[in-house]
């Protein structure tokens, strides 16, 4: 009796599903039309075509965003995971009250809304000369993905025995020998999970870059920025899927890894 | 001279270790020395310091004050990973991520020794804990006692002079503790390392040691052999911590030639001064353990009293008496019928040998309570 389902855990879940398809049914649509046989944005007429994602390898401006993504991304994940993680360890080894202020200051990105630090971004960069330039973008991309390491680094420090550390020290292991051989790989799903929300923030950050670039760095959110606002080519639905399979892909692999962890 | 000096240095010392936290101390003037092969414990209950000193010998608590030699040299500012020692924590701290021999191996691939004597020296010491099929598998695929028995191989394997052991068994069932206590005293006495071994449980502490350090509130209390500080506890707080013990409230008359004259409820007693641990006068302590104690029938013993509790334990009984004065005591005689053995609600007289007692200082609510009972006063009532 107790073991049923009541008819209101039904009802909720009936209705988290429906939110869900509400919510994700605008962005699939990308998906159909992307393979569109027009040269417009539109379902498929005759049948399915592969022509835009063609267009994404052929097209030199899909092309070159596509890659200085990538690489603003990957440089943005690298330092973001150092930083995120060092300060987590910090935070972790220090004193209760030190903590709270690491923490506070790792979190602040969180806190500031996106329009803001965009502006001071773009009030900033005037007078260092950092406007349209890859440092400055991805010194943006560093400040927001900071935080999502930090967060995930600590939650796995707090799985982690101390005690493990003292053991290698007392066994004749140097600090940093310590971290390499022994906290960094016991935290390693937590590392590996803030890389991939990292990447994934730097991936499809968008307002920040409309404030602080211009035609020098062209990333992939601004060229399909431009793209919808500038022509209709269906070639944009073709990178909207890719983006959505590149995080699902990250996603995934970051639950699954968390599962592998858990068990 | 020097070399005079070295010799009689003991291998570790600790001097005046102070500890504060704030304003209260962890730890106020803790003194001691570890010999060369000595298996010493520190006993206590938690909080008591001896956590706290086996960190700071380990080197991860730095004492306020005081300082801690080995072979005569300070080693209260070196680096934990500096000072040479082996360790085994609670909890067993076995590196999750590595496998059973990665473990044992990793302190030897730490000093740099060639990979073949590693793999020589790592599989000797899981053969010595018995633990050589499970070389591939993870800690987490062990039970506790074979987690333990890594732990030690891998504390033993870079052969440390001083192993340093932090409640090593608290999270083993009882059967288990048992069999490591003995796999524990062998590992002792064939190697070269001294123990120091840190515990609440005072038959863990009393089965194993060489020496017993026992620890209250900071202090160590009293230092000795097992059987030496069962049978001559200093104050009232080892001998209730290290076994069981009858208190009996007494009072002292007097010195007479060799003995001491001393009125408790059964009257007065004449009990030699070597079994009197106390310089007080006045109020003090009688304490017999219970098997010291014997139940005859009433009349024929020195002290009346009456069962109130009898508790069957396999191998020995234990009766719960009280005196008639109110005192409590516990007699424990083996479980045999030819004995004598009053039902509960007996009136019984218990008799005891004198060289059985030993006479300390009476703790402070036992002064108050014979202040109390022979001046009644109302001061002294508001007191207790």
């Amino acid at each position: 009796m107790i073991i049923t389902p009541s008819f209101w855990f039904r009802a909720v879940v009936v209705i988290a599903i429906m939110v869900m398809v509400y919510l994700f049914l605008p962005a699939l649509i990308v998906i159909p039309i992307s393979f569109t046989d027009r040269y417009y944005l539109s379902l498929p007429a005759k049948t399915l075509s592969f022509a835009h994602y063609a267009a994404l390898v052929t097209n030199p401006m899909w092309r070159d965003s596509f890659l200085q993504s990538a690489m603003v991304s990957s440089v943005s994940t690298l330092l973001a995971l150092t930083l995120g993680s060092a300060a987590a360890i910090g935070a972790w080894k220090m004193g209760t009250r030190l903590k709270s202020v690491v923490r506070m200051m790792a979190l602040m990105p969180l806190i500031v809304p996106t329009i803001v630090g965009a502006l001071a971004y773009y009030r900033l960069y005037i007078h260092l000369g950092l406007l349209d330039t890859f440092t400055g973008v991805i010194i943006t991309h560093v400040v927001a993905a900071t935080p999502f390491v930090f967060i995930s680094v600590s939650a796995a420090l707090g799985n982690f025995d101390e005690r493990l550390e003292h053991a290698a020290r007392s066994m004749g292991a140097r600090p940093l020998h310590v971290l390499a051989r022994i906290t960094l790989p016991c935290i390693r799903p937590g590392l590996i999970s803030g890389a991939i929300f990292a990447f994934i923030v730097s991936w499809d950050e968008l307002v920040v870059l409309l404030f602080v670039t211009t035609r020098n760095v062209y990333l992939l959110p601004r060229a399909m920025w431009d793209g919808i606002n500038d022509n209709v080519d269906p070639t944009i639905a073709c990178v909207a899927t890719l983006m959505i399979l590149i995080t699902l892909v990250c996603l995934c692999t970051e639950r699954w890894l968390a599962h592998r962890n858990g068990n | 001279m020097p070399n005079e000096h070295a010799r009689a240095e003991p291998l570790l010392r600790v001097s005046a270790l102070t500890k504060k936290y704030g304003d209260s101390k962890a730890l106020d003037g803790v003194d001691f020395s570890l010999e060369a092969g000595e298996f010493l414990t520190l006993l206590g209950p938690s909080g008591s310091g001896k956590t706290t000193t086996l960190m700071s010998i380990a080197g991860f608590v730095q004492p306020t004050s005081g300082d801690i030699t080995h072979r005569g040299k300070s080693i209260t500012r070196t680096l934990p990973e500096d000072r040479g020692f082996g360790m085994v924590f609670q909890g067993y701290a076995l590196f999750p991520h590595m496998t059973v021999e990665q473990n044992v191996k990793f302190p030897l691939s730490i000093r740099g020794l060639p990979a073949g004597e590693i793999s020589r020296r790592a599989e000797s010491a899981l053969e010595r804990v018995q633990l050589k099929a499970y070389a591939r598998r993870h800690p987490r695929q062990l039970s506790g006692g074979q987690q333990q028995r890594v732990a030690l191989a891998r504390a033993l394997v870079y052969e440390p002079e001083i192993l340093l052991l932090d409640e090593p068994l608290s999270a083993l069932d009882r059967k288990l503790r048992g069999d490591l206590q003995w796999e524990l005293r062998n590992l002792n006495k064939e190697s070269a390392t001294s123990f120091l071994y840190v515990t609440h449980d005072q038959e863990e502490a009393l089965s194993m040691s060489d020496r017993i350090a026992i620890f209250n509130q900071g202090k160590i209390v009293q230092i000795g052999t097992p059987s030496f500080l069962y049978e001559h506890p200093a104050n009232l707080f080892v001998a209730e911590f290290l076994g069981k013990s009858n208190v009996l409230d007494a009072r002292i008359l007097g010195p007479d030639e060799e003995n001491i004259a001393i009125d408790y409820e059964g009257g007065v007693i004449s009990i030699p001064r070597s079994q009197v641990a106390t310089s007080a006068t006045g109020a003090v302590s009688l304490i017999v353990r219970p098997h010291k104690l014997r139940m005859r029938p009433p009349g024929h013993g020195k002290l009346a009293a009456k069962v109130q509790a009898i508790s069957y334990v396999g191998n020995a009984v234990h009766h719960l008496v009280r005196t008639a004065a109110g005192a409590p005591a516990i007699i424990e005689q083996v479980a045999d019928s030819a004995l004598y053995n009053p039902v509960q609600g007996s009136d019984v007289s218990l008799h005891f040998d004198v060289d059985a007692i030993t006479v300390l200082e009476a703790r402070g609510d036992c002064r108050k309570r014979l202040a109390a009972t022979t001046d009644p006063s109302p001061t002294a009532k508001d007191g207790k």
